[in-house]
């Protein structure tokens, strides 16, 4: 495939392709262009493997003045430029390929994830069996789905309100002609068989709302580029009926009927089709992004869940995942044994999205994990604020808590909303944070225990922060160059591992003895530590170093073998940036409900953990 | 925010505007034809028809707030908007367009306010200067239907004394979230997020509002108020929808004289880079709404109070003092 890049001077004009392998390209950039900012790493051939060479930052420059992404993928390439010395662009465009001076690259890829959600209606006969299908369906992509059921569906599963007269159903119909025009959603996924009550009424009601919503955009001189896209997963003996009554109007694609678990997959493929087509192609600049490299853009979310697979099972653990960026936060986990569960809620983040935090938990919940009072309207303030200019960073202390108390707030969320059966046994044997305000933590102790708050692991787990924010961009990456993602991984981007954390849990009178904790480094030091039930006690152990671990809880409390149970290592546990971390405080965590115990319990843990 | 154009200023730009009152309640016709020349306060439309607000139960969080109807604040709503009164331009310049809904597109050259946050219809008044009690100028008659311009923060008892008044709309520098809040009956996040304005207008106070600096109580700075200043009297047309997600966000857009248009002036481009010389606003932090020029760019990163290491600027503050701040905290303005 030929890429439209600037051949490097005194370079004869040929495709570049032809050049060379992607497997073989000695230098690859890649673009991870998010809501707000947009990253850029350089990877290289060091040795014989691949490793990072730079790293840039800019804003993304995808609304307007700028309305061309690629100015700011341009912007972050120039501080590459400027660390390493190396010429990589030139006239707006990306050199290539790489030259003998180390001028130029070899390879382009590129993740996106602004553009915003996908925002899909969910229509017709929807139980709440078929609405939590859907969700799961895109619960990998940044997608928002609405449910808008049929006012036939919901008159014959009733609704408690009373009858459906005929000004109520004429009302029912009014509203949600609204929420078409509120939701201005990128397709319709159709839903339900026709084996209730209402028939086939729900299909045919889900059509004509359909109908009426683009009539109703014409009628308000709303251009289409293209008709609305309409995956149909009802009952198989309507479609047809449905393409006839939607023709002209909307685009049909018939996918498997939503009936299990077992149709996920192709609901899935085609609500991702969509997303690439209507949201990331619609991103401007993304054709001149398309020019540079072989491979079309990736999802920023599909990129993630890729390296988390990856990582489970290259690994053979249970690995968590955690990004909570500017509009979206995702929390994936991906076991051992191939399963995964993928939480992404493209509602909330720390950026535009942060009003959403506040309206969903409420001031109170957030305030709770600050050490000093704060007003609701200091608060809401603030999150005005960061709606409106989501690229700041904070310069005062008072502000890098408040957004890590909405950082904490978003993963919980994030959690509540996409638990389902098998999140709530998944024990992780490995957290890793990455993007955003987790990645930009001033101090790794507070990365850390905003994470013990958010996910709350019990027994021992590891945690590991990708500074770096390579994780979400090495997916991008290994759609071409394999290798080259497996080996940055593993030199470059796990390598802030912030340490193990061992977390008792169980009845936990407060102030009495939890556990004992002897250590031994591998230079025959010992240590004992006493741990008090309600503390946080940080171990020395260095990255680097090792030690082995033996616990020994009190008789109410399990530190994963059962409740009074001993338990010895097998194998030494690595340290790291932090240590060793006993968290001691219960679980579920209980804060203070007095606002003076609560705040000074929490700036001793802050001063124990090093945030 | 980066300003659509740039900056927050522009004074000379073509603009192409749709004149629509906004909302989904109004039926108009056009009083003109595409092609024609139209003056600011020539009438183009006339409201033919306008649907009451119905009293919708309370619906989920994803639809519209119930509407108040008949207790909305302010018992003016509709004395502008009543069947059969027309519409003026706003705008100096020729009509290229008739819509399907029977709006006007106008093309013309316009100097242009940019405003942070927003709310409201699109009006068309008379820009007005507002004199504070007791100033050495005396305040001049405000006629109803002008566009205020208040030159600093606003109060809730202000914004109630606008709309009891018959103004169209105002333009002031900034008011607090709970004042706004307590006027439109609205949460604001809400109104951020909203991805359809016009869906809210019927909701709402018939009061048009741009706040040029935003949330709090920030001033305006001296070369907005000097631009106003400068073109008072002058009618010109105001938009207060705001839409963070949909990037829609408030102008108030001046309609050159003849003579100005005729001026063969060079605007420059917008540049929105952060260089020396730049003049910038900190939009965020202890010295938010404070505006200077970059006098230094740091190559290093720099550390700051929270711990957070980042690319910074040295900035010049208009009371001479110099601050450093990190760059994602500095729009650029001018």
């Amino acid at each position: 495939m030929y890429m439209q890049t600037e051949s490097s001077p005194g370079e004869m004009q040929q495709n570049p392709a032809s050049r060379y392998e992607p497997e073989t390209a000695r230098a690859i950039l890649v673009a991870d262009c998010g809501t707000v900012v947009t990253k850029v790493s350089l990877l290289g051939l060091v040795e014989g493997q691949y490793r990072l060479m730079a790293r840039g930052e800019a804003p993304t420059t995808a609304a307007a003045p700028h309305k061309d992404i690629t100015r700011g993928i341009i912007q972050a390439i120039e501080e590459i430029e400027r660390i390493t010395g190396h010429r990589l662009v030139a006239r707006g465009r990306i050199l290539s390929p790489q030259q003998m001076s180390g001028d130029g690259v070899d390879l382009f890829v590129t993740a996106i994830s602004a553009g915003g959600p996908i925002r899909l209606v969910v229509l017709g006969a929807v139980t709440p069996q078929l609405a939590e299908l859907s969700a799961q369906a895109v619960s990998g992509l940044y997608a928002e789905t609405h449910v808008i059921p049929s006012p036939a569906f919901s008159s014959v599963h009733g609704s408690g309100q009373g009858p459906w007269t005929p000004d109520r159903v004429k009302l029912e119909w009014e509203r949600q002609l609204q929420s078409m025009r509120e939701l201005q959603p990128h397709a319709a996924l159709i839903v339900g068989l026709a084996d209730s009550p209402a028939g086939a009424t729900p299909l045919q009601e889900a059509c004509q709302l359909v109908i009426n919503a683009m009539q109703d955009q014409k009628k308000l001189g709303v251009a289409r580029e293209r008709l609305l896209p309409v995956l149909y997963a009802g009952a198989p003996q309507y479609v047809e009926a449905v393409r006839r009554m939607l023709h002209g109007h909307a685009d049909v694609t018939r996918v498997e009927t939503l009936v299990s678990q077992k149709q996920l997959g192709p609901v899935s493929m085609a609500a991702t089709a969509l997303y690439e087509r209507d949201v990331i192609q619609q991103v401007p600049g993304y054709e001149q992004v398309r020019a540079w490299s072989p491979a079309a853009p990736v999802g920023a979310a599909g990129s993630l869940s890729s390296l988390v697979r990856f990582l489970a099972q290259h690994y053979t653990m249970n690995v968590t995942a955690v990004d909570v960026g500017a509009s979206t936060t995702s929390v994936m986990m991906g076991g051992e044994r191939g399963e995964f569960i993928p939480m992404v809620n493209a509602g909330i983040g720390i950026g535009p999205n942060i009003g959403a935090i506040l309206q969903q938990v409420g001031v109170q919940r957030v305030a709770r994990w600050l050490p000093f009072t704060i007003s609701e309207e200091e608060l809401k303030q603030y999150v005005m604020n960061r709606m409106m200019h989501p690229q700041v960073v904070p310069t005062s202390l008072r502000d890098l808590q408040i957004a890590q108390a909405f950082a904490r707030e978003a993963i919980i969320l994030t959690v509540e909303t996409g638990a389902h059966a098998q999140s709530g046994q998944f024990s992780a044997d490995l957290i890793l944070a990455t993007v955003g305000v987790l990645a930009h933590a001033p101090k790794y102790g507070q990365a850390m225990l905003l994470l013990l708050d958010a996910l709350q692991p019990r027994g021992v787990t590891s945690m590991v922060l990708d500074r770096t924010m390579l994780i979400s961009q090495l997916g991008a990456v290994a759609t071409v160059a394999p290798v080259a993602a497996v080996q940055v991984n593993e030199n470059d981007a796990v390598m802030h591992r912030l340490g193990t954390c061992v977390v008792p849990f169980g009845d936990l009178p407060a102030g009495q003895h939890a556990l004992k904790v002897d250590v031994e480094y591998s230079n025959g030091r010992k240590i004992s530590v006493d741990v008090m039930s309600g503390s946080i006690e940080v171990i020395p152990l260095q990255i680097n170093e090792q030690a082995l671990l033996s616990l020994y809880p009190a008789p109410t409390v399990d530190v994963g073998l059962g409740p009074g149970e001993r338990a010895r290592a097998a194998e030494e546990i690595d340290g790291g940036l932090v240590g060793l971390v006993i968290d001691a405080r219960g679980r579920p965590l209980a804060l203070a409900q007095d606002d003076a115990e609560r705040q000074a319990r929490l700036l001793q843990w802050m001063q124990v953990i090093g945030a | 925010m980066s300003y659509p154009l740039g900056w927050s200023l522009t004074t000379r730009i073509g603009v192409r505007r749709e004149r629509w009152p906004g909302g989904y309640d109004l039926k108009c016709e056009p009083l003109v034809s595409a092609g024609a020349l139209v003056e600011p306060s020539q009438p183009v439309m006339r409201i033919l028809q306008i649907e009451r607000p119905r009293l919708l139960p309370d619906v989920p969080r994803l639809s519209l707030p119930a509407s108040i109807g008949p207790t909305l604040p302010g018992a003016v709503s509709g004395t502008l908007r009543e069947r059969g009164s027309t519409i003026a331009a706003g705008l100096r310049g020729r009509v290229i367009a008739i819509t399907r809904r029977g709006s006007v597109v106008i093309e013309g050259l316009a100097a242009i306010v940019a405003g942070t946050v927003g709310v409201g219809r699109q009006v068309a008044g008379p820009l007005t200067i507002w004199q504070a009690p007791g100033s050495t100028e005396g305040q001049l008659y405000i006629p109803p239907g002008a566009l205020l311009v208040v030159p600093g923060p606003l109060n809730l008892n202000m914004l109630r004394q606008a709309l009891y008044s018959g103004i169209a709309g105002v333009v002031a520098s900034s008011i607090s979230s709970r004042d706004l809040e307590a006027f439109l009956r609205t949460d604001l996040i809400d109104l951020l997020n909203c991805a359809n304005p016009e869906l809210l207008l019927g909701t709402l106070p018939p009061l048009t509002i741009l706040l040029t600096e935003g949330l709090g109580t920030v001033a305006m700075p001296v070369r907005t108020i000097n631009l106003l200043n400068k073109y008072r009297g002058v009618t010109a047309l105001l938009s207060g929808a705001t839409s963070l997600s949909a990037q829609i966000y408030p102008e108030l857009v001046i309609p050159l004289s003849e003579a100005e248009m005729r001026e063969r002036v060079s605007t420059p481009e917008p540049e929105v880079e952060l260089q020396r010389g730049a003049l910038v606003r900190v939009c965020s932090g202890n010295y938010e709404g404070a505006v200077g020029k970059i006098d230094y760019l740091f190559s290093h990163q720099q550390l700051f109070p929270s711990g957070v290491r980042a690319r910074a600027a040295r900035i010049q503050l208009e009371d001479g003092s110099l601050l450093i701040v990190p760059l994602p905290v500095l729009e650029r303005i001018g």
